[in-house]
C-alpha cells in the first residue's frame, strides 16, 4: 500500500559519523566513514544535512527550491574538479547529500599561511597558486558549458583534497542559466558572499552573467597572493526593508583600488539600476580620486610577501598581473571567460600548471578540524546560525563558540 | 544544459528501448498481479490525456508555463515506470510532480497554491500539504534525484533558424512536441529526434486553420517521404520536404529513430478519437476509493 514515503536507505546504517564540521543556513555538514568499505575508514565522506525550512519541524512542508536545485546539479554533474556528489538519501523528513570528503579548502590554506605554522606570515608558493587557479577554471568551464552559474564562489567554497586536487563545492547558490522562465534577479535577490560580488550585481543588474564567477576568481587569486580579501567590504543588512540596499562600502573598495568605472570602458555601466549612486561615492573619501591602481596593488603585493622580481616558475610575474586585470575587469562582457582564462601566458609560460597543487611543496597543511560533540546526524541540534553578514571564516575563524553550539 | 544531453542522467539512466520499457512495466504489473487484474485502466495513452487535463487546470489558473508542464508530465511517466499506478493516488501524484517541475523549471509555486489548486481539481481530495511535501520525497527518491530534463523545444529552436520555418509550422512543431508528452516518446528518444520529427511532421503535413488534421495522405507521404531519406536518395515532390530529407540522409540524425517517433505520434492521434475523460476518471477512481488511497 502507498501509505507515504519509505525511506529506502538509512544514513547511519551506511555511514558512521566522525563528527561535525560546519554549519550554514542549509544546515550542517559532518565527517563520515563508510560502514562497508574495507577496511572501514578507507573512504571519507562529508554529508551536508539540509535543515527543514521550519526549526523542529515535524511534519512535511515541502523543500526548498534552493535544496532542490542542488539536489538536481548535484546529482547531474561530474567532472574532477567538481566536488563528487556520491549519493543522496532522503530520510524521514531530511535530506542528506554525501560527498567525497576534502582535507582542505582555500580559506584553512590562506588561513595557516596568514598564521604560519612556525615561522610567521609566509607566502603561498607561486606554483602551488598557479595550479589551484588552473583546476579552479577547469571546474568552473565545466559549469559554465553545462549551463551552470556558481554564485557563490569564495575560499570556504573551493576544496582541496590531500592530493592537491581542486574541487569546486557548494553548489546551493548554482543555477541553470539557460533562458530561465523567470529573470535570473527575481528568483534570489542577494548572490554572492559581498567580498566576491561582481561589480554589475553591486549596481543592480538584473541579467547578470556566468562572468560574475570569474570576478570572484579575480577575487580569489588577488588573495592567494596576498593573503587578504582584495575588496573587504562592510556589508549593508537588510534591515527588514523589501528593497535591497546598495552595497556602497564594498563598491568603495573595488573604486579605492580599480578606480571608478566608465562608461567609455563599460559602455553598459549607465543603464545600471544603482549607476546614480556611483556619484555619491566620491563625497569624502580622498582614495576615490587618487585610486592605488591594481597595478600598484599587485606589484604591492609580490614585494610584501617576496616573490623574486621579474619572471619565472616561482613567481607570478607580469603574466599573473595580466590575468588578474583581465578577471577584475568591470565590464562583465570584456571579462576573460574561464575558456580564455586558461589559454593565457599565466599558465603556459614557465612550464604547464600541476595537477596537484602541493607538488613540489613542503608545506604541511593541518587536517580540517572536526567537532566530536555533536555526531549524531539523526538528531543533531540545528543551531540557528545564519550566513547573514559578512562572509564566514567560520571553520577557523572562531572554533570554540563553534564548539559551544553544538 | 544542451550540450551535455549526451552525459546527462537521462540519457544514462530514462531513456529506455521499447522491449525494456515494456519489461520494466510487466515486472511492476507481475509484482502486483492482483490488483491489476481487479481494477483495468484505459488505455495508457487515454490516461495520460486525462493526466494533461488535469495538470493543465491547475497550471492555468497559476500561469504555469508549457515547459513546467512538460516536466511535470516526465515527472508522472518516470516515477510509473517505477511505481505502479495501483499503488498511489494519482492526483497526489500529479499535484506534486507540478509543485516539483515549477521549482526545477525555476518558476516555483507555493504548496498551498498548488494544494489548493488540486482540491479544485478533484471534488474530494487530500487536505493537507504535508501529504504534497511527503509524496515530493517518494518522487525524488524514485528518480534518484535525477531532476534535470531536457526538452525537445529547445533543439526546435535551433532548427527553426536553420530551417527558415514559418510561424504556423513552428507552432505546428511546438504543439507536437506538446503531444508527444502523451505518449512513451520521452522515455525512448532524445529531445533532437523528437525535435526533428515536430519539425518534419511539421512541414510535411502543414498546417491547417483548424490545427492538426491528420489525414491519410499526409500521414503516407510523410512516410515515404522518410523511406527516400533511409535510402539516402532524395525523390520528394515539394522542395521544403525535399530540403529536410536531404538534410536527414545527410546528418548522422537516426532515421529509424524519426520514423519511429512519426508512427507512435500517428498512433496517438488515432486513438485520440477514442478518449473519455469519464471513463478514465471512473476507473481511477474505483481503485482509489476501494483501496483508501485517497485520505
Amino acid at each position: 500500500m502507498f501509505t507515504g514515503y519509505n525511506t529506502k536507505k538509512r544514513v547511519n546504517e551506511r555511514y558512521k559519523i566522525i563528527g561535525f564540521i560546519s554549519s550554514g543556513t542549509y544546515g550542517r555538514v559532518y565527517k563520515a566513514e563508510s560502514r562497508n568499505a574495507n577496511p572501514p575508514n578507507s573512504k571519507l565522506f562529508a554529508i551536508k544535512k539540509f535543515k527543514p525550512d521550519k526549526e523542529g519541524e515535524l511534519q512535511y512542508s515541502g523543500i526548498s527550491q534552493s535544496a532542490i536545485r542542488e539536489m538536481a546539479l548535484c546529482t547531474e554533474l561530474a567532472h574532477p574538479n567538481v566536488v563528487h556528489t556520491v549519493e543522496i538519501i532522503l530520510e524521514e523528513k531530511c535530506i542528506f547529500i554525501v560527498f567525497e570528503y576534502a582535507e582542505h579548502d582555500l580559506l584553512q590554506i590562506i588561513h595557516h599561511h596568514n598564521t604560519g605554522g612556525q615561522g610567521g606570515r609566509q607566502a603561498i608558493p607561486a606554483r602551488t597558486i598557479k595550479s589551484i587557479l588552473w583546476q579552479l577554471l577547469q571546474g568552473l568551464v565545466y559549469l559554465h558549458r553545462n549551463w551552470v552559474m556558481h554564485r557563490d564562489l569564495k575560499p570556504a567554497n573551493i576544496m582541496v583534497t590531500s592530493a592537491g586536487k581542486v574541487k569546486i563545492g557548494d553548489l546551493g547558490l548554482a543555477r541553470l542559466f539557460y533562458k530561465p522562465l523567470q529573470s535570473l534577479f527575481s528568483g534570489d535577490k542577494v548572490v554572492v558572499t559581498i567580498w566576491y560580488r561582481a561589480p554589475e550585481l553591486l549596481l543592480g543588474s538584473r541579467h547578470y552573467t556566468p562572468a560574475v564567477d570569474l570576478w570572484a576568481v579575480g577575487c580569489i587569486f588577488a588573495e592567494l597572493l596576498s593573503l587578504r580579501p582584495i575588496f573587504k567590504g562592510e556589508e549593508a543588512k537588510m534591515d527588514g526593508k523589501k528593497t535591497v540596499p546598495f552595497q556602497r562600502n564594498q563598491m568603495q573598495k573595488i573604486v579605492e583600488i580599480m578606480g571608478m568605472p566608465s562608461k567609455e570602458r563599460w559602455p553598459l555601466l549607465t543603464s545600471m539600476p544603482e549607476f546614480p549612486q556611483l556619484s555619491s561615492l566620491a563625497a569624502g573619501n580622498a582614495r576615490f580620486h587618487r585610486p592605488q591602481g591594481l597595478e600598484n596593488w599587485y606589484q604591492g603585493c609580490l614585494k610584501n610577501n617576496q616573490y623574486p622580481p621579474g619572471s619565472g616558475p616561482d613567481t607570478p610575474g607580469p603574466e599573473g598581473f595580466d590575468l588578474l586585470q583581465q578577471l577584475l575587469e568591470y565590464d562583465p562582457q570584456k571579462r576573460l571567460t574561464a575558456d580564455k582564462a586558461l589559454l593565457h601566458p599565466y599558465f603556459t609560460s614557465h612550464g604547464n600548471p600541476s595537477e596537484n597543487c602541493f607538488e613540489d611543496s613542503k608545506i604541511k597543511y593541518p587536517v580540517r578540524r572536526v567537532s566530536q560533540e555533536d555526531n549524531d546526524i539523526r538528531t543533531g541540534s540545528l543551531p540557528g546560525t545564519k550566513r547573514s553578514g559578512l562572509p564566514d571564516d567560520s571553520l577557523i575563524g572562531r572554533p570554540a563558540k563553534r564548539l559551544k553550539e553544538g | 544544459m544542451a550540450s551535455s544531453y549526451w552525459d546527462s542522467t537521462q540519457k544514462k539512466f530514462w531513456t529506455f528501448s521499447k522491449p525494456q520499457l515494456a519489461l520494466e512495466r510487466k515486472r511492476l504489473e507481475d509484482s502486483e498481479r492482483n490488483v491489476v487484474n481487479m481494477y483495468p485502466l484505459p488505455d495508457r495513452r487515454h490516461l495520460s490525456i486525462y493526466f494533461y487535463h488535469q495538470l493543465s487546470k491547475m497550471a492555468r489558473p497559476l500561469g504555469i508555463r508549457q515547459q513546467a508542464l512538460a516536466t511535470a508530465q516526465v515527472y508522472v511517466r518516470r516515477f510509473y515506470v517505477r511505481v505502479e499506478i495501483r499503488r498511489t493516488n494519482p492526483a497526489l501524484v500529479l499535484a506534486t510532480a507540478l509543485y516539483l517541475a515549477c521549482k526545477m523549471e525555476e518558476c516555483p509555486q507555493h504548496i498551498r497554491m498548488v494544494l489548493a489548486e488540486a482540491r479544485h481539481c478533484w471534488d474530494t481530495s487530500f487536505n493537507d500539504i504535508s501529504k504534497i511535501g511527503e509524496c515530493e520525497f517518494t518522487l525524488i527518491s524514485e528518480m534518484n534525484s535525477q531532476l534535470i530534463i531536457h526538452h525537445p523545444y529547445r533543439s526546435l529552436a535551433e532548427l527553426q533558424s536553420q530551417f527558415q520555418l514559418t510561424q504556423e509550422e513552428n507552432s505546428l512543431a511546438w504543439s507536437i512536441i506538446n503531444d508527444h508528452y502523451l505518449t512513451d516518446l520521452p522515455l525512448l528518444h532524445a529531445p533532437h529526434v523528437i525535435a526533428i520529427t515536430a519539425m518534419f511532421l511539421a512541414v510535411v503535413l502543414k498546417p491547417t486553420q483548424g490545427g492538426l488534421q491528420v489525414h491519410a495522405a499526409g500521414v503516407a507521404s510523410a512516410l515515404q517521404a522518410l523511406g527516400n531519406a533511409r535510402g539516402g536518395a532524395g525523390q520528394g515532390t515539394q522542395n521544403r520536404v525535399q530540403k529536410l530529407v536531404d538534410w536527414l540522409a545527410e546528418s548522422t540524425v537516426d532515421i529509424e529513430a524519426v520514423v519511429e517517433c512519426t508512427q507512435e505520434l500517428i498512433s496517438l492521434y488515432e486513438i485520440w478519437d477514442s478518449y473519455a475523460e469519464k471513463t478514465c476518471k471512473d476507473q481511477i477512481a474505483k481503485f482509489v476509493k476501494a483501496r483508501g488511497l485517497e485520505k
